[in-house]
């Protein structure tokens, strides 16, 4: 056994995968830097850095509040929506208190943007509030639980973007532009995300491993029979961890807000709650509960937008083209990499008996049209090719391994 | 082939078998010979090896080195299905059967008889099943949902499932495990029956009064090696016992009177129902009290509520109940774990790692886990201080674990149970209720944790015990209560108390048929 423990309290403050993300994250900033043909990490290094530090902000914030429901045993598959919500929230409060100054793209003034902001929060507490209470009394699943407000809080937030305008403006509108400097100043201020991001990070990491709740968290993810009958209130620290997971979504969306210099509930934040997901499994949390850190989240969240980053700079496309390909990709790697160790002791095959005979020529098609599509039909076919014959390979090699280590 | 020829050749030869795990030899160079249609005990402390080789047997693990022959033929298992086909069942530990399957569909689980469409031919299947369960004495529906099958049951479907492949060995390992006496009495008379048919069997198991009812030889591994293989008629369970631990242990001795305090726990009419099910109340009427520097023994057989008597105390059972629980005389009504905590009940539960670890956490959290505030310095937890209010509990209950943050799952059972039993006693209570602390722990330790479970008494904790070994309660209790469907049937003092009065008590009187409930008399 290793002699260091995967839970909280006394490990080292990064763990080995941690060190491996690093240097991963290293690494494919210094291969974007060689391959971009561009040149934009030497030509405009601080153009590329905002544009980095404000992604992974943004998605670091809520992917802390996933982490932390993650722990716990959960998952929440809303922070998308919430964030449209919390935007909509803000920006809905903000109209019905200054109808007058919205329309015409005017300052509203400290006390209402303090109140737009305040009634997102808010929102995010109900939501978390909700969560836990289908969680824990009704028993959902939280899959179940999350997924339906995935689906519904989408919905409720254009419902009141829709009602709202109606009321306070001539037409009735799905989306709020927001103008008020306030926002303006979060969205050309990029420090001011990331500094948020690295608070909520200090704190969230405070609380996780320097605290009794945080303690519990773990308890509760790792074994939830056993955490209650250690006389943990376990329907409390559901309730803590859901609520964190939504705050962090809406504190996120307010955000989005400034970015966007709107709130459009319809499209805003679509999909994220998966890369909310995807960051904090590459940083090393697992799905069954009870496992995860911080900093290996805060990693994961940079990891993901720089390797978004720098595909869109090498083949220079908009970034959002191969977003999902990228954080899917990623993930399936991370988690592979964190395996293999464990599936090679276990004598388990990459390819075996027939699953694996067919597994040889898809993956050999979808990496050939996907440098295809990213690069050119010629690469891609030599991708391809490349695939069959090193996985055929593979294939024979672990057929004969067996055969040998068995005889 | 006929009977002598098969007698002649020796029906498992294993040579030089070694196995390694990372970090650990699990099997160091064992050689084994097993006779056609005899009975042979592995037996060994938890570790031993004896999982393991039965893994290496029946084709669910490879050797790194060694030969295995089978019938006299050299055979080389990649997997489950060709140990089968040479005639190697196994019946696990764990039972591994799916809960939401008939059990028609279990026993032919990835051998389904088909039709001559190419359907599952069910009724072929559960005719088939029919006659195996007839065979095993057990009358279970071959229709009816594994999972609602009592855990004897399940055991019995499992072995229907290895007869299912005519197998002409079966190893079973610590078949008893999850079994009644009545139970453990219906798989011996199976077990006959196998015999008789000339099967070969390799029974695992570290219950000695077991292994020498039943045995023909005993093999003894300690520490992944081959210690011994003797006749059973030439040895006595004491010296097998002292080749597994590697020493001679010596008996509890619990007939020392402890000094008995005042009453702690009064409990009085307890009743717990059970909606939904025939007997309607998994408690009715239990009435007890508990003294300090007292161990009280619960005894009853599975399903008898005691568990459920013990977490109705420790406010984990539904809040249903009715009848009145008094705390150093206060009534009581816990609605939560928590609270029977900080008024000073702890509960060490039945099935360590489903209900008592945490497997993602460091021996020092699992330690300290419900005194955190104790560890806290300026309202946040403290390594040091942590590492200090360990460290107490660590040593009162002798934990051996390389240090406080070792990972837990990396320690024996015996080592987790005390973690699990320090947890608690550095809440300071002032009962511990304990449910079958033993379970799944080697003898080694379970004399360990007698001697700490003694200290723990005289140290004036009030220790409500309960165990699945009537041994263990009569080496340890006070005295001993019977639960029988839920009823307290009979009140022993240590003086009084022998298995035989106890099992007549837990069996409530009513004659038990083919292992089913006997019917509760309204």
């Amino acid at each position: 056994m290793p002699s260091h423990s995967r839970g909280a309290g006394g490990a080292p403050f990064l763990r080995p995968g941690e060190w491996t993300l690093l240097a991963a994250i290293v690494a494919a900033v210094v291969f974007t830097a060689l391959a971009d043909s561009n040149h934009s990490y030497w030509q405009r290094p601080l153009d590329s850095l905002r544009d980095i530090a404000r992604n992974a902000a943004l998605l670091g914030i809520f992917a802390l509040g996933s982490t932390v429901v993650i722990i716990a045993g959960g998952i929440d598959l809303s922070a998308g929506s919430m964030i449209a919500l919390s935007g909509t929230v803000c920006a809905t409060t903000m109209l019905a208190l200054a109808p007058a100054e919205m329309a015409g793209f005017k300052p509203v003034g400290p006390a209402v943007v303090a109140a737009g902001c305040l009634a997102s929060l808010l929102a995010g507490f109900l939501v978390g509030t909700l969560h836990a209470w289908l969680v824990t009394t009704i028993r959902l699943p939280p899959f179940i639980a999350t997924l339906a407000t995935l689906v519904g809080l989408r919905s409720f937030a254009r419902a009141l973007c829709e009602s709202t305008t109606a009321a306070f403006t001539p037409t009735k509108s799905a989306l709020i532009n927001v103008a008020d400097p306030f926002f303006k100043a979060v969205r050309d201020n990029v420090w001011v995300p990331v500094a948020v991001f690295a608070l909520l990070a200090v704190i969230t990491w405070l609380v996780l491993t320097r605290t009794v709740l945080g303690r519990h968290v773990h308890a509760l993810g790792g074994n939830e029979a056993a955490a209650r009958l250690a006389g943990i209130r376990t329907d409390n620290v559901k309730w803590f961890a859901y609520v964190f997971g939504a705050m962090t979504a809406a504190l996120a969306g307010l955000f989005y807000v400034g970015n966007e210099s709107v709130a459009a509930p319809v499209n805003q934040g679509r999909g994220h709650e998966l890369n909310a997901i995807a960051a904090a499994v590459v940083g090393g949390c697992s799905l069954s509960g009870g496992v995860g850190t911080v900093p290996g989240t805060v990693l994961g969240a940079v990891f993901l937008r720089v390797v978004i980053d720098a595909v869109s700079k090498i083949i220079k496309t908009g970034a959002d083209v191969y977003e999902g390909l990228i954080v899917g990709i990623v993930v399936v790697v991370a988690v592979t990499l964190a395996q293999i160790g464990q599936m090679a002791r276990g004598g388990r095959r990459l390819l075996p008996g027939p699953l694996g005979l067919c597994a040889i020529p898809t993956l050999a098609v979808l990496g050939g049209a996907v440098v295809a599509m990213m690069a050119s039909p010629r690469a891609g076919a030599a991708t391809g090719i490349g695939a069959f014959v090193l996985l055929g390979l593979l294939r024979r090699w672990e057929t004969r391994h067996t055969a040998v280590s068995a005889s | 082939m006929n009977g002598t020829a098969l007698a002649a050749v020796p029906a498992i030869v294993m040579r030089g078998i070694t196995k390694r795990f990372p970090g650990v030899v699990a099997l160091d160079d064992v050689s084994l010979e097993v006779a056609a249609g005899e009975l042979h005990a592995i037996c060994g402390e938890n570790g031993a090896g004896k999982s393991t080789l039965m893994k290496i047997l029946s084709g669910v693990q490879r050797p790194d080195a060694g030969d295995l022959e089978v019938h006299g033929r050299p055979v080389r298992f990649g997997g489950t299905r060709e140990a089968e086909q040479a005639g190697i069942a196994i019946i696990h530990q764990e039972l591994a059967l799916v809960d939401e399957l008939p059990v028609a569909a279990n026993v032919f689980l990835g051998r389904e008889r088909r039709t001559a469409l190419g359907l599952v031919d069910d009724r072929t299947q559960a005719d088939a099943t029919a006659r195996l369960l007839a065979d095993l004495d057990c009358t279970v529906d071959p229709w009816a949902r594994t999972g609602a099958l009592r855990v004897g049951d399940q055991q019995l479907v499992e072995i229907a499932k290895a007869l299912s492949v005519n197998a002409s060995i079966v190893v079973m390992d610590e078949p008893t495990s999850a079994l009644t006496e009545a139970e453990s009495a219906r798989l011996e008379r199976t077990i006959a029956r196998l015999r008789a048919r000339g099967t070969t069997i390799l029974y695992i198991s570290h219950k000695m009064d077991e292994v020498f009812r039943l045995a023909d030889r005993i093999t003894v591994l300690r520490d992944g090696r081959h210690v011994r293989t003797v006749d059973r008629v030439a040895t006595t369970p004491r010296e097998v016992t002292g080749w597994m631990v590697g020493r001679d242990i010596a008996g509890h001795d619990g007939a020392r009177r402890r000094l008995r305090g005042d009453r702690v726990l009064e409990v009085r009419d307890l009743t717990l129902p059970w909606p939904g099910h025939a007997r309607g109340r998994r408690l009715d009427g239990v009435s007890f009290d508990l003294h300090a520097g007292e161990i009280l023994g619960v005894a009853g057989l599975m399903g008898a509520g005691r568990t459920e008597l013990l977490e109705t105390i420790f406010g984990a059972s539904e809040p249903t109940w009715t009848g009145s629980i008094r705390l150093a005389g206060r009534p009581v009504r816990f609605t939560h774990p928590s609270e029977a905590c900080r008024a000073g009940v702890a509960m060490v539960t039945e099935d360590r790692k489903r209900l008592g670890l945490f497997p993602d956490l460091d021996v020092a959290a699992n330690v300290s886990l419900c005194s955190l505030t104790k560890a806290l310095r300026n309202g946040l937890l403290s390594r040091s201080a942590e590492e200090h209010l360990v460290s107490g509990p660590i040593r009162a209950t002798g934990v051996k674990a390389p240090g406080p943050h070792a990972a837990v799952t990396g320690l024996s059972g015996g080592n987790q149970q005390k973690c699990i039993i320090g947890r608690w006693l550095l809440t300071e209570p002032r009962v511990l209720l304990l449910d079958d602390p033993t379970r799944g722990v080697d003898v080694g330790a379970k004399a360990e944790l007698y001697t700490l479970i003694d200290g723990l008494c005289r140290d004036g904790l009030a220790v409500l015990l309960t165990s699945s070994e009537l041994p263990e309660l009569l080496a340890l209790a006070d005295r001993i209560i019977v639960l029988s469907e839920g009823r307290l049937t009979a009140t022993f003092d240590r003086q009084e108390a022998n298995e035989q009065a106890i099992m007549e008590a837990a069996t409530g009187g009513a004659p038990r048929v083919d292992g089913r409930e006997a019917q509760v008399p309204t």
